[in-house]
């Protein structure tokens, strides 16, 4: 170990950011690796400064780490000078707390966030010295468990991993690295663990599951054996004041994009937006109780030092009693010089008035994310708020203040035309012209738009993204619309990343191949627009015989087998389907699927 | 409201983390360590902290100094006791002392410092001393040694001459074996200065290229100066 310690010491001396692989951060454990200890370690694959925002990390590391009997330790997908030298070296992929390489650990998690890691995530086996493949891995390698949003359509991963854990796991992981402790004091063989953890509800073992193709289509996942559950069901938190939740959160050195205390009001969203998976697999709301909030937002400042509070959720001003909890928190922190604030806010007075008293210093620009800029588009995907409240909302907002808005939209929506492109330059043309003599000097208005992914498990999972030439069309639309427009920036998502995420998100186990083809060609960090590379992925799909676009563009129809079929994240399909029509009946135009 | 100075070593467990990074730790190390800390009027409150010189990446230090206002009395050893328990492994506070309120900010202070950087051979090269001092001595006959500086207000690339920015260079035998040290004085704060690992890469140039001289540096600041009467005065209890 101390070898290791020092080779790694060596490399950092040439690296950016040597801090993101040398751990030893306030709070974060150091356990010694006892035999009698489960060992995991929970493998991010992105940047540390992107993984160390993730909530997710932060609550896993607490559960499993403030119990006896095991551990979990962290890592992060080492950027590309990190990778060359470790190759160069041979130094093998490690743990950050103990520098111990990942071979010998138990089992690796992933936590699944996006479609764009997964070349990051073959690239972690493979610098670990672990086979990428389930099938060819050995008694001595770690299990190779997926979790997160991701897990809920793990099809174009299935060969890569030994299971799947379908959906929150703070309660479930602990409990799960028990039985793992329990078995591998049985000294039972590797095939046979992993048939007696495919037992446990949640748990999803890909290899026992068979495809069938017919005509090009996939039309069954057959089971490979009587024992093998016919449908999988998501593991989830019924009580949050109960469940584990950080009190001492690691506190990175390097600036991590959300470097700041984190407490989450509640769990799940009921506004039912259309397009949001995160809406959908985080059902039902659940909620975290004020005392709860106080207490735990107690403990993070003193044991962080952090100066910001983040009260977070999917749709932080839904929280019944809110004005009261902000009352009582400005109470319980006072005098520690904590700024809070509350992320994802509606377009609505009430959201306003809140963000004017927790805001303190410079008001540049609130965010706000109408998503759609016609109404009719908006009903369409069930963000129901009229012009009329987005202008109010503003007003209220240019009264309080703040002297711009960054502005959220999406393009490619199901049922969108080329009006309601331009309805979005538009849109902030009005609200430029509205505000121009109200403010002190004009207002700035930031306006991002992506493109529209649909995912796994919502009412827009039938739909086929938005041919890619069309969306090339549409933003050009934007471009030449906000040209002209002092004050207003625009920014826009990459239209080949947002195909690429599509195609993943709907994709099922025929793309393995052309996944590990990508990553030998030198994909990485897909998500990151300068490391992104259209051309070698063409040619992955090409060499492996994949048609991209017929997972990305395909319209898959109510009684197509769907690729994750299989895996129930607690809405029944007929809501799903109910929710679909009922979106094509707010539009003039024709239903899509039938 | 009293304001005290503490000393401070940085070893190798934290020597890989920045300027920023450190100023980030010391804060939240310091809003938990209960000290009556002291924030900046306005909008948005800041820390009344300060660190005598930004340190860089991948250096080692043993006396390093910092500043904190606080709104109450309290002695040193408390103030090293309650701040001590807050640092992880690898900061280590050696001492404390008041100051008066009005001396000028600890920043302003430094114009120098000492440091020591000594190259560790590759595995399969070898450090050559001879060739080492004598690449030392033709640099340091150069009246001009311009490096490519980038200017944040202008794209252009500027070029700096740092040949005045080194006070000081020699090598100094190591004990324990045959390898080198190389000590550097070099100006250092608000007037200018010239990071080591560029001094380093200079040096590098000078060396002949038929030698096989494949090593990585460790750095370690030693002290760092203030100027006082034209003379350079190691930063010390007495400032």
């Amino acid at each position: 170990m101390q070898a290791l310690d020092k080779k790694i010491q060596r490399l950092l001396l040439q690296v950016q950011k040597p801090a993101r692989y040398t751990g030893n951060e306030w709070n974060a454990y150091r356990k010694d690796h006892r035999d009698d200890l489960v060992k995991m370690v929970l493998a991010f694959p992105d940047l540390y400064e992107v993984g160390m925002s993730n909530q997710g990390v932060k609550i896993l590391y607490e559960s499993v780490n403030k119990r006896p009997g095991m551990l979990m330790e962290r890592v992060f997908a080492p950027a590309s000078d990190m990778e060359n030298l470790m190759r160069s070296h041979d130094l093998p992929l490690f743990a950050l707390e103990s520098k111990k390489p990942l071979s010998e650990f138990d089992l690796i998690g992933f936590s699944l966030q996006y479609e764009l890691s997964y070349t990051n995530v073959l690239n972690m086996l493979d610098l670990a010295g672990i086979p990428i493949y389930a099938g060819e891995r050995g008694e001595a390698d770690p299990l190779i468990v997926g979790g997160g949003p991701c897990a809920f359509n793990p099809e174009p991963l299935a060969p890569f991993f030994d299971l799947f854990v379908l959906g929150e796991s703070e309660e479930y992981l602990p409990e799960m690295l028990a039985v793992l402790g329990n078995l591998k004091k049985e000294k039972i063989g590797r095939s046979e663990l992993i048939s007696r953890l495919s037992e446990q509800e949640g748990v999803y073992v890909p290899s026992f599951y068979e495809p069938v193709y017919k005509a090009g289509k996939l039309c069954a996942l057959k089971r490979t054996g009587d024992r093998v559950p016919e449908v999988i069901y998501k593991r989830m938190v019924h009580d949050l004041d109960s469940a584990p939740y950080p009190t001492s959160p690691v506190v990175p050195y390097l600036q991590a994009i959300h470097d700041r205390a984190v407490v989450e009001l509640f769990r799940g969203c009921s506004r039912g937006c259309r397009f949001c998976q995160a809406g959908y697999i985080f059902r039902p709301v659940r909620r975290r109780s004020r005392r709860r909030i106080i207490e735990t937002a107690k403990q993070q400042i003193a044991a962080t030092g952090y100066e910001e509070l983040s009260l977070a959720s999917l749709s932080s001003t839904d929280y019944p009693g809110l004005e009261e909890l902000i009352g009582e928190l400005d109470q319980a922190l006072a005098g520690e010089q904590v700024k809070c604030n509350l992320p994802s806010l509606r377009l609505d007075s009430y959201s306003i008035k809140l963000a004017d008293r927790l805001h303190r210093g410079r008001r540049s620009k609130l965010t706000f994310a109408p998503e759609a800029a016609t109404e009719r588009l908006r009903k369409v995907i069930r963000k129901n708020i009229s012009e009329a409240e987005i202008f109010s909302a503003l007003n209220d907002a240019v009264e309080a203040g703040w002297q711009g808005f960054k502005l959220y939209f999406m393009i490619g929506l199901p049922t969108e035309r080329v009006e309601d492109v331009e309805a979005i330059v538009d849109l902030c043309q009005r609200i430029r012209q509205h505000f121009r003599h109200k403010a002190g000097s004009r207002i700035d208005i930031s306006v991002s738009v992506s493109t529209f992914v649909p995912k796994a498990h919502t009412p827009f999972q039938w739909e086929p993204q938005l041919l890619l030439p069309m969306v090339t069309e549409r933003q050009e639309i934007l471009q030449k619309g906000f040209k002209k427009m002092p004050g207003v920036d625009l920014s826009w998502h990459d239209a080949e990343t947002s195909f690429l995420e599509a195609v993943f998100a709907r994709g099922d186990r025929r793309l393995a191949p052309a996944l590990e083809r990508a990553w030998s060609l030198g994909c990485r960090f897909d998500g990151w627009t300068e490391n992104f590379s259209m051309p070698l992925w063409q040619q992955a799909f090409q060499e492996t015989g994949i048609e991209p676009g017929d997972f990305a563009w395909r319209r898959f129809e109510y009684d197509d087998f769907l690729p994750w079929d299989h895996l129930h994240c607690g809405i029944e399909k007929e809501v799903l389907i109910r929710e679909h029509q009922k979106a094509f009946a707010c539009s003039e135009a024709r239903p899509g699927a039938s | 409201m009293t304001r005290i100075r503490f000393r401070f070593a940085r070893y190798d467990s934290l020597k890989n983390i920045s300027h920023l990074d450190m100023m980030r730790l010391f804060q939240r190390a310091l809003r938990r360590s209960g000290l009556p800390l002291v924030f900046s009027e306005g909008y948005n409150p800041h820390l009344r902290f300060n660190l005598a010189a930004p340190m860089p990446v991948n250096v080692t230090a043993s006396e390093e100094y910092g500043e904190v206002f606080l709104a109450q009395e309290v002695t040193p050893d408390q103030f090293i006791s309650a701040l001590t328990e807050q640092l992880p492994k690898g900061l280590i506070v050696t001492g404390a002392f008041g100051v008066d309120r009005d001396e000028p900010s600890l920043p302003a202070l430094v114009s120098a410092a000492l440091y020591r950087a000594k190259p560790v051979a590759e595995p399969g090269c070898r450090v050559e001393p001879k060739d080492y001092r004598e690449a030392l001595e033709r640099l340091l006959a150069r009246q001009e040694l311009l490096v490519p500086k980038t200017s944040k207000k202008r794209k252009k690339k500027e070029q700096v001459n740092v040949r005045p920015y080194i006070f000081e260079a020699y090598f100094k035998d190591a004990e324990d074996d045959r390898s080198l040290e190389l000590y550097m004085l070099l100006q250092s704060g608000s007037r200018g200065g010239v990071s080591p690992f560029v001094v380093i890469e200079q040096l590098k140039k000078e060396l002949r290229s038929d030698c096989n001289h494949k090593a990585h540096w460790e750095l370690h600041r030693e002290k760092l100066y203030q100027e006082q009467n034209q003379f350079l005065q190691p930063l010390s209890e007495g400032m």
